[in-house]
C-alpha cells in the first residue's frame, strides 16, 4: 500500500488533496449557503399576504407586457424622447473616445514611460471605483441637475472604463512589429498610426460600442435620477407619478428595441473593421 | 517514357520558380571584385554590451563592413547575433564602443539624425513583422515614414514616384498580384519578399537580416536567399544576415563571422572555414552537428 495516498478517517482513499486556497474557497461557498438559509427565517413577514403578492405582481406583469400603451404621452414624443436619451448615450461615448484613445497611448507600458503609464492608470482606478451615478451627482453641484451634469459624469466613468480597454490592446501588439517601424526610421506618431491604430482598430470600435451600450443604459437611469430628460423620465413619470403600468411596459418594449437594435449595427461595423 | 511524364510537371515548376526567384537582369548579375578592393562603409570598434546585472553579451568586437558585400554572422544560440545586429542600426545601445558609418559617429546621434540615420538600413526579420491587418502596398511605404514629418506620416501622404518606386519594388519581388492583399493572406515566403520590399523602399546602404529563413521552408528559404545575394550584387547593398545554417551561410556569403559567447571567433571568407574553426564557433565538433 502506497504511503502517498491519503485516506479519510474511515480508511477511504481521498483523489485529491486541496491546497490552502482551495480550502478557504470551500469554507467561504459553505459559510454563504448557510447564511442564505438562515436569513429567510430571520425575515419578517408579518404584513405580508402571500397569495394576493403573488397574484399582484403577476396582473401588473401582464398589464406591462402583453397589454402595453401609451396614454399620457404620444408615441411620437416617445419616439423623441428615446433619441434624446440616444444623443445622450452617444454625446458622452464619443467625448470619451476620442480623450481615452489619447490618454490610453500613455497609459499602454510599451508605448509609454513607467512613470507615466503608473500615473494614468491609478487615476482611472480610483475614477472607475466611483459609480457613474455618484460622478453625475457630483457635476451636479457646479452644473445643476440636467442633461449637462449627466454628460459629464458619463464622460468621466466612459474614459475610465475605455482607457483600461484600450490600454490592454494596445498592450497586446508584438513588439517586433513596433521595433520594424523604428528601425525604418518612423517617429512615435507614425508608429501609433501606422501599427497600434491598424492593428487594433477592431478591438477599439467593439470596446467603443459595449460601453455605447452601456451608456445607453445609464443614460436612461439619469433622465430619471439627474433630470437629463429622454425616456428615462418618460418611465419615472409613468411609474412613480401616474402609476401606469401599460405605459411602463411600451416605454421598456422601445428601450429592449433600441438596445437590440445597437447591438445588431454593433455587430455590422465589427464584421466591416 | 513513363519518367518523362511523370517529371514534368517538376520541370515547369522549376520554370515558374526560376522566373521568380530572377526577375533582375541577367547581365546585372557580375562576380565580384576581390575584398579588398570595395570600400569600407562601416566601421565598428571596440564594442562591449551588457544588459543589466547580467554578464557580457558582446565582449570588445571590431570589424569592418564593406560597401556591397554579404556578411552572415553565425554562432550558436545566445552567442550575441541579435544583439551585434541591433547595435548596427541603434535599436539596441551598446555600452562602449565607436561605430563609424559614411564618416559620421552613429553612437552620438539624436533625435533626427538618428532616425536620418536608419533609413540608410533596412532590417528584416524572422517573423517577417509586418502590420498584417493592413496591405502589401501600404506596408511597403511603411519603409519611406522614416523621410516624413509627423503630419505627412499619420495621414500617409505618399508621393507619386514614391508609389511608383513601391510598385516597382513590388513587381520585381513577384507579389505584385497580392499588392492589395492584406498581410495576413500571405504565405510565409511572400510576407519576407513583403519584408524585403519594406527594407529596399529605404534606399538603404545595408539591409540587416536577423534569421530571415528561420521560419521559412527550404524552398522558400532559397528564394529569399537568392534575393538577397541578388540585391547585394546588382543594388551594391550591403546584406548583413545572421543565420543557423551553416551550409547556407557558406554558400551565399562573401563573407563569414563567427560569433561564440559574445566575441568574434572567426572573420573570413567562406573557403578558409575549417572543421578546426567550425569547433571554436558551435564549441562542438563538426561530426556532432546538424549542418543541413
Amino acid at each position: 500500500m502506497s504511503t502517498y495516498v491519503d485516506r479519510s478517517s474511515k480508511g477511504k482513499i481521498k483523489i485529491s488533496r486541496p491546497n490552502k486556497g482551495q480550502l478557504k474557497f470551500r469554507m467561504l461557498i459553505i459559510a454563504t449557503i448557510l447564511f442564505t438559509i438562515a436569513g429567510f427565517f430571520m425575515m419578517d413577514y408579518k404584513g405580508l399576504e402571500l397569495w394576493p403578492a403573488i397574484t399582484g405582481t403577476l396582473v401588473n406583469l401582464r398589464d406591462m407586457f402583453l397589454m402595453p400603451q401609451l396614454n399620457q404621452i404620444t408615441l411620437g414624443s416617445a419616439i423623441w424622447q428615446v433619441i434624446i436619451t440616444l444623443s445622450l448615450a452617444f454625446l458622452s461615448t464619443i467625448l470619451g473616445a476620442v480623450i481615452s484613445l489619447f490618454l490610453a497611448f500613455g497609459a499602454a507600458m510599451n508605448l509609454s514611460k513607467p512613470w507615466v503609464s503608473q500615473t494614468i492608470k491609478t487615476f482611472i482606478t480610483i475614477v472607475r471605483a466611483v459609480p457613474t451615478v455618484l460622478w453625475v451627482l457630483i457635476f451636479a453641484i457646479a452644473a445643476g441637475l440636467g442633461s449637462v451634469a449627466a454628460i459629464i459624469g458619463m464622460v468621466f466613468h466612459s474614459i475610465a472604463y475605455l482607457v483600461k480597454a484600450y490600454s490592454e490592446a494596445f498592450e497586446e501588439i508584438d513588439e517586433g512589429k513596433i521595433e520594424a517601424l523604428r528601425a525604418t526610421g518612423s517617429n512615435y506618431f507614425h508608429i501609433l498610426f501606422h501599427v497600434v491604430i491598424p492593428q487594433t482598430k477592431s478591438f477599439l470600435i467593439a470596446w467603443t460600442f459595449l460601453r455605447f451600450e452601456i451608456n445607453f443604459g445609464v443614460a436612461v437611469a439619469m433622465g430619471a435620477a439627474a433630470g437629463a430628460g429622454g425616456i428615462g423620465y418618460a418611465l419615472f413619470m409613468s411609474s412613480g407619478f401616474y402609476y401606469d403600468m401599460n405605459e411602463v411596459g411600451m416605454i421598456t418594449y422601445m428601450i429592449l428595441i433600441v438596445a437590440i437594435l445597437l447591438e445588431v449595427v454593433a455587430n455590422k461595423l465589427k464584421a466591416a473593421a | 517514357m513513363n519518367v518523362e511524364t511523370l517529371t514534368r510537371p517538376d520541370n515547369t515548376a522549376e520554370k515558374k520558380t526560376q522566373e521568380v526567384v530572377f526577375p533582375f537582369p541577367e547581365e546585372a548579375a557580375q562576380e565580384k571584385l576581390s575584398v579588398e578592393d570595395v570600400p569600407v562603409i562601416m566601421e565598428i570598434k571596440n564594442i562591449d554590451k551588457s544588459y543589466s546585472g547580467s554578464s557580457k553579451v558582446l565582449k570588445d568586437i571590431s570589424f569592418d563592413i564593406r560597401k556591397g558585400e554579404v556578411l552572415s554572422i553565425i554562432g550558436p544560440s545566445g552567442a550575441g547575433k541579435s544583439t551585434l545586429l541591433r547595435i548596427i542600426n541603434r535599436m539596441i545601445e551598446p555600452n562602449s564602443g565607436v561605430i563609424r558609418f559614411q564618416d559620421k559617429d552613429t553612437l552620438n546621434m539624436k533625435g533626427k539624425a538618428l532616425r536620418h540615420m536608419r533609413t540608410d538600413i533596412g532590417m528584416i526579420f524572422q517573423h517577417y513583422n509586418l502590420v498584417d491587418r493592413l496591405s502589401v502596398f501600404e506596408n511597403v511605404l511603411h519603409g519611406r515614414l522614416g523621410y516624413k514629418s509627423s503630419l505627412q506620416g499619420i495621414f500617409s501622404m505618399y508621393s507619386e514616384a514614391e508609389k511608383e518606386k513601391a510598385v516597382e519594388i513590388i513587381s520585381e519581388l513577384g507579389i505584385s498580384e497580392q499588392i492589395y492583399s492584406r498581410c495576413d493572406e500571405l504565405s510565409g515566403g511572400q510576407k519576407q519578399r513583403v519584408g524585403i520590399a519594406r527594407a529596399l523602399i529605404q534606399d538603404p546602404k545595408i539591409i540587416l537580416c536577423d534569421e530571415p529563413i528561420a521560419s521559412l521552408d527550404p524552398n522558400s528559404s532559397r528564394i529569399i536567399m537568392e534575393y538577397l545575394r541578388r540585391i547585394s550584387r546588382e543594388k551594391d547593398i550591403t546584406i548583413i544576415v545572421n543565420l543557423h545554417q551553416l551550409d547556407v551561410a557558406k554558400q551565399y556569403s562573401d563573407r563569414i563571422i563567427g560569433l561564440n559567447d559574445g566575441s568574434i571567433v572567426f572573420n573570413d571568407v567562406p573557403e578558409a572555414i575549417t572543421a578546426e574553426s567550425i569547433n571554436h564557433i558551435y564549441g562542438s565538433n563538426l561530426e556532432e552537428l546538424i549542418v543541413e
